[in-house]
């Protein structure tokens, strides 16, 4: 399932459902919000919105599903993880 | 001002600020001496220290309501939370902050 990380480079929740992906082997792309240039925030915000976000992150985005806010329990269960490391 | 007094004036600010709302900062010190230091950088970069967690958009009207201490703003989100959404502050009768989650206001009201 493809995964992907909305994310800024200045909140510790993103940096921690980073490293929960990453510790539990789960290959994942994201994007620093906060350090694109305006057209390309525009896209994030707009992309963001059609998951049901706004201008809270992290935001993840699991298959069809997305997780707003660090929730690892919610992550590992969508992802099927067993004892997911939080 | 150096950065370890920008932080310990914010401190003093924002805890003036918080108190009568019934906040007070988290006790996790990690956490937030972390996000003091984001604020700093956002105060440098912005002129305005912005909620590290929440993103600025084109809309200063948003970007207003995200500005720390934003509590006053989303008080019915972060009272369900006992947090606010990076974490900096938690409800007075909180102790362990560990045992807060971000939840959604949206997630919040369909319960």
């Amino acid at each position: 399932m493809k995964v992907f990380v909305y994310a800024l480079s200045t909140c510790p929740w993103c940096r921690k459902t980073k490293k929960f992906l990453q510790e539990n082997h789960i290959p994942f792309d994201f994007v620093d919000y906060d350090l694109q240039n305006e057209a390309e925030q525009d896209k994030i915000i707009r992309e963001m919105t059609k998951f049901g976000g706004g201008s809270a992150f992290p935001l993840v985005v699991i298959g069809e599903e997305a997780v707003i806010g660090y929730n690892p329990q919610k992550i590992g269960q969508i992802l099927g993880l067993k004892a997911a490391k939080a | 001002m150096n950065r370890e007094s920008r932080k310990k004036a914010l401190r003093h600010l924002y805890q003036r600020v918080v108190e009568p709302l019934g906040y007070k900062f988290t006790p996790d010190e990690e956490i937030a001496d972390f996000l003091l230091e984001q604020e700093v950088n956002l105060e440098q970069k912005h002129g305005i220290p912005f909620c590290p967690c929440q993103g600025l958009t084109k809309d200063r009207d948003q970007n207003m309501k995200i500005v720390c201490p934003c509590i006053p703003f989303h008080r019915k989100h972060f009272d369900a939370m006992k947090r606010c959404w990076c974490g900096l502050f938690v409800h007075k009768d909180v102790m362990n902050p560990d045992e807060l989650q971000q939840i959604t206001l949206s997630e919040i009201k369909n319960g």
